[in-house]
């Protein structure tokens, strides 16, 4: 597997393999560029996020910006912070849901969303160039260290919830932190909603204790917690305050798509109105938009497409089936302890469960698969399986990839934004038929890329 | 040749212009370099005032943790204390961030190896090496340590200096002058645990120099005035890094940087006979107190770790550089201006002399300095036509050429700093001197 990927999407590397200062260092002195400006910065906990965020400040202050040191913090409130304050842009040292050896740079704007690909691009041909500003020693500004963006979002989120009547519920809440960038915040927002918290894996200093994305296996501690401490619910955090994985009252795991599900059919019952999600999400949207009145648009795969097209739909709600949702109220970008808030602010309004909240649910079967290549061979195995569908006349949605819908499902065969690989995904009422789709585009892979 | 380079990477360091060649890649790169050298440990990094200071430190400080070793930032202070936390805290090395006397746009790094001493020749080729074939290391990230933020560095610095050389019974008036430099952040505290009342000049350490850093005497009349004003029993002015002392008399005159040396070793060698290591481009008046004091002078090349390397091979009792540079083993194994004040005011304490009462007692010479642009593939001609012109004199060949006569001498050198020749010569009036340096001049061409 390739251990660095340069993409629209940012720099994403192995550390101590492919990431290393000089690397970053150029990253950060393009966006500088390409920017200029006051900028934010904020790492998440891995060992390596030290040494990232001091080469990203190095490269930003090298360019003549003034740099905003947030430190340790979610990138959700870095983002928050950039819009409020009317900076620039920001960059999050954070591999998000990647494992503990992977860092990446994630590259925000003035507004606090992510760039989009047309930014992305510029940005890569700025890095490219490699000609990048260069401050004189009158020129260069400092770097300002502010701590308290993390208190300052739960303080915004505590905005948009009604406090006394969570609080008056006094929820009881399982927490996996993963020793990542949530672990003060979160705790701090439970803290505040009046809370019995059950922490776990809260210490930032200490390896992630899990793959942190927040799904299957890795929410087996959490539902441990919950079983133990018979909490009303579990929340599990990523490394960085994106994606949010769940556990019932019960002490089910949910899939990952759910927790999205979840929040859209609560701001859709709330305001019915647009929900945007990307193309590869689960069909539980549309089938809930359809019962409280609204309407999906869907986006090719990437947050930054999300975001923007949430903004020209005046979307109620968006997000994505792994586990990232945007509450357009607080800010325009994953969030996941906006998530929290305002799925405990429901269940304290309607006197609900997780579990039956999730009893409501549509059910479907989601089946995916990752074929790893080479990053060379990716783009031809998908122009391939493209030309021969069109020579076929088959009807099917290009955007991103390729995406058939049907009747009883629908399959999206895409290109990795992050990792050098081809993600499959299948959807289907049965799972029979989800599994037989999958097969099916297997094949058609495996003929194709030869 | 066109234009004169900005950046300059040799055994001395890696030095250049910010916004011009000093990038933080650059910097990174040569952070990894020095942390493959040392091996993954504990690395001390500190630095001066300028403005540049913490972009270069956040550069360096990615580079030593990616190596795999854990930083101990001691922030900013004088290369001195940066040298003595290396030896203090048992780290394996140290990254000075700093361009000493040169003007606010440069920076540079110098390394320090365990023994607190900047790397020898020797081993600066052999980080070199390392950093012009890539073949820095780059580890793991569970392997990865952090930064370790040390605030004492500046307490420990003083507290060794009392501790060794104790605190003055005299109470002086003293005015220090430092520049907006890294002495900003110690000379006020170190002069008065000293004992010494305080009259403080260029105090904020915000890398805007209020005069060029180099403490040259026409760079010093801001603090002459102020001695004279005050009535000062003393001025002592420091570059941007500390480690350099000029010194001022009661009478607000210059004394001129070679006698700080020569006072600081009129001390030493009265209550400790033995070696003296000076190097090259050094005042005669350093053999003249040897000789009135009892001791043996040994003069290096040029470059502060030749004359470390030599005093370490001669134990020397004191040692350092004309331009200001004392260094007393004793206390730490580099040119340091707080050991400098200390030795200075403890002369005029045992003497009950003035600074320029001390400084009358002392032989008389005019030295005069001069640079002369010369392209690079002329150097070694130029340096043999010196040689030959000059066989039938006493000549020191260790670091370009050195003419010795009697009472007078005239060295010629390629910078390690600059695209430069230096000239330096010393008689004991200033004609002599300048019809030394004309003479050189004429073959020079």
């Amino acid at each position: 597997m390739s251990l660095l990927k340069i993409s629209i999407a940012g720099v994403r590397g192995v550390v101590g393999e492919a990431l290393a200062p000089e690397l970053l260092i150029q990253f950060a002195q393009a966006m500088g560029t390409y920017t200029g400006g006051k900028i934010a910065v904020c790492r998440d906990s891995r060992r390596s996020g030290e040494m990232a965020l001091a080469s990203v400040t190095a490269g930003l202050l090298a360019t003549g910006c003034e740099v905003i040191n947030l430190g340790l913090c979610p990138t959700p409130s870095m983002q928050l912070y950039v819009r409020q304050n009317k900076l620039s842009g920001g960059i999050a040292v954070t591999a998000g849901h990647n494992p503990e050896e992977w860092n990446a740079l994630k590259f925000v704007r003035s507004d606090g969303i992510y760039f989009n690909a047309l930014q992305g691009e510029e940005l890569l041909d700025v890095y490219h160039q490699g000609e990048f500003d260069k401050a004189k020693w009158n020129e260069l500004k400092p770097v300002a260290d502010q701590p308290g963006a993390a208190e300052a979002h739960v303080k915004w989120i505590l905005q948009h919830v009604d406090v006394e009547r969570i609080r008056r519920r006094r929820f009881k809440v399982a927490l996996d932190c993963c020793n990542g960038a949530c672990t003060f915040a979160s705790q701090l927002l439970l803290d505040r909603l009046g809370c019995d918290a059950y922490p776990i894996n809260d210490n930032v200093t200490e390896r992630l204790p899990h793959d942190p994305n927040p799904s299957g296996g890795n929410l087996s501690q959490l539902k441990a917690v919950v079983k133990a401490s018979r909490a009303d619910i579990g929340f599990c955090h990523d490394a960085d305050g994106e994606r949010l994985g769940l556990v019932t009252d019960k002490s089910q795991p949910l899939n990952q798509e759910k927790t999205f599900a979840l929040a859209a059919r609560i701001l859709l019952e709330r305001n019915p109105g647009v929900v945007v999600t990307n193309l590869s999400t689960s069909r539980m949207i549309d089938d809930l938009a359809a019962r409280f009145g609204g309407s999906v648009v869907r986006t090719p795969v990437g947050q930054a497409f999300v975001s923007e097209k949430m903004r020209e739909t005046n979307a109620v709600v968006g997000g994505e089936g792994s586990g990232g949702v945007i509450v357009p109220r607080v800010q325009l970008t994953n969030d996941s302890l906006a998530v929290i808030a305002v799925l405990l602010d429901f269940m304290a309004e309607k006197h609900c469960s997780v579990s039956e909240l999730d009893l409501e649910l549509p059910r479907y079967f989601l089946k995916e698969k990752d074929v790893v290549l080479a990053p060379y061979q990716i783009f031809a195995a998908l122009q391939n399986l493209r030309s021969e569908l069109e020579s076929q006349g088959e009807v099917v949605d290009f955007a991103d990839g390729i995406k058939w819908d049907w009747k009883d499902g629908w399959l999206h065969i895409r290109a990795s934004n992050t990792e050098s690989l081809i993600r499959v995904i299948a959807e289907a009422r049965e799972e029979s038929r989800a599994l037989e789709l999958l097969d099916q585009a297997l094949a058609r892979l495996g003929s194709v890329a030869g | 040749m066109k234009g004169i380079r900005t950046l300059k990477i040799s055994i001395s360091g890696v030095r250049g212009v910010i916004g011009d060649s000093l990038s933080p890649s650059l910097l990174a790169n040569f952070a990894q370099s020095f942390g493959s050298y040392v091996g993954a440990g504990s690395v001390v990094v500190g630095r001066d005032t300028r403005t540049s200071g913490e972009m270069v430190r956040h550069a360096v400080v990615a580079g030593l943790i990616a190596t795999g070793c854990r930083v101990v930032d001691v922030g900013i202070c004088p290369v001195p204390t940066v040298q003595l936390a290396v030896r203090n805290l048992r780290a394996r090395g140290g990254i000075a961030i700093t361009a000493s006397h040169n003007p606010a746009e440069w920076n540079a790094l110098k390394f320090i190896k365990d023994d607190g001493c900047f790397l020898s020749s020797y081993e600066a080729e052999e980080l070199l090496r390392i950093y012009h074939q890539n073949e820095y290391s780059l580890v793991p990230s569970r392997q990865l340590r952090g930064i370790r933020y040390y605030a004492d560095a500046i307490q420990d610095h003083i507290d060794r200096i009392i501790g060794k050389m104790g605190a003055l019974q005299t109470r002086f008036r003293v005015a220090v002058d430092a520049c907006n430099g890294a002495g900003a952040c110690m000379s006020p505290q170190f002069l008065d645990a000293m004992g010494c009342d305080v009259l403080p000049l260029n105090m904020m350490p915000d890398g805007r120099f209020p005069r060029p850093p180099e403490p040259l005497p026409e760079n010093l009349t801001a603090l002459c005035d102020l001695v004279r004003r005050s009535g000062a029993d003393v001025g002592f002015a420091q570059d941007a890094d500390a480690d350099r002392l000029a010194i001022v008399s009661e009478k607000g005159e210059p004394i001129g940087e070679d006698n700080t040396l020569a006072l600081a070793t009129y001390y030493v060698l009265g209550k400790t006979p033995g070696t003296v290591v000076v190097n090259l481009s050094t005042s005669k008046v350093l053999d003249d107190i040897v000789s009135m004091r009892g001791g043996k002078l040994v003069r290096s090349r040029i470059g502060e770790v030749n004359v470390t390397d030599r005093m370490k091979r001669a134990r020397a009792v004191i040692g350092g550089e004309g331009n200001g540079g004392v260094i007393y083993p004793d206390v730490n194994f580099g040119r340091d201006s707080f050991v400098g004040m200390a030795l200075v005011l403890h002369l005029m304490q045992d003497e009950k002399k003035s600074i320029s009462e001390l400084v009358g007692r002392l032989p008389h010479y005019t030295m005069l300095k001069t640079t002369r642009q010369v392209a690079s593939d002329q150097v070694p001609q130029l340096l043999d036509k010196l040689k030959h012109s000059y066989r039938d004199k006493k000549l020191d060949l260790q670091d370009g050429i050195k003419i010795e006569m009697d009472g007078a001498w005239v060295h010629v050198r390629p910078s390690n700093t600059e695209p430069i020749v230096r000239v330096v010569a010393e008689a004991s009036t200033k004609e002599s001197a300048e019809q030394l340096i004309r003479e050189v001049d004429a073959l020079l061409k």
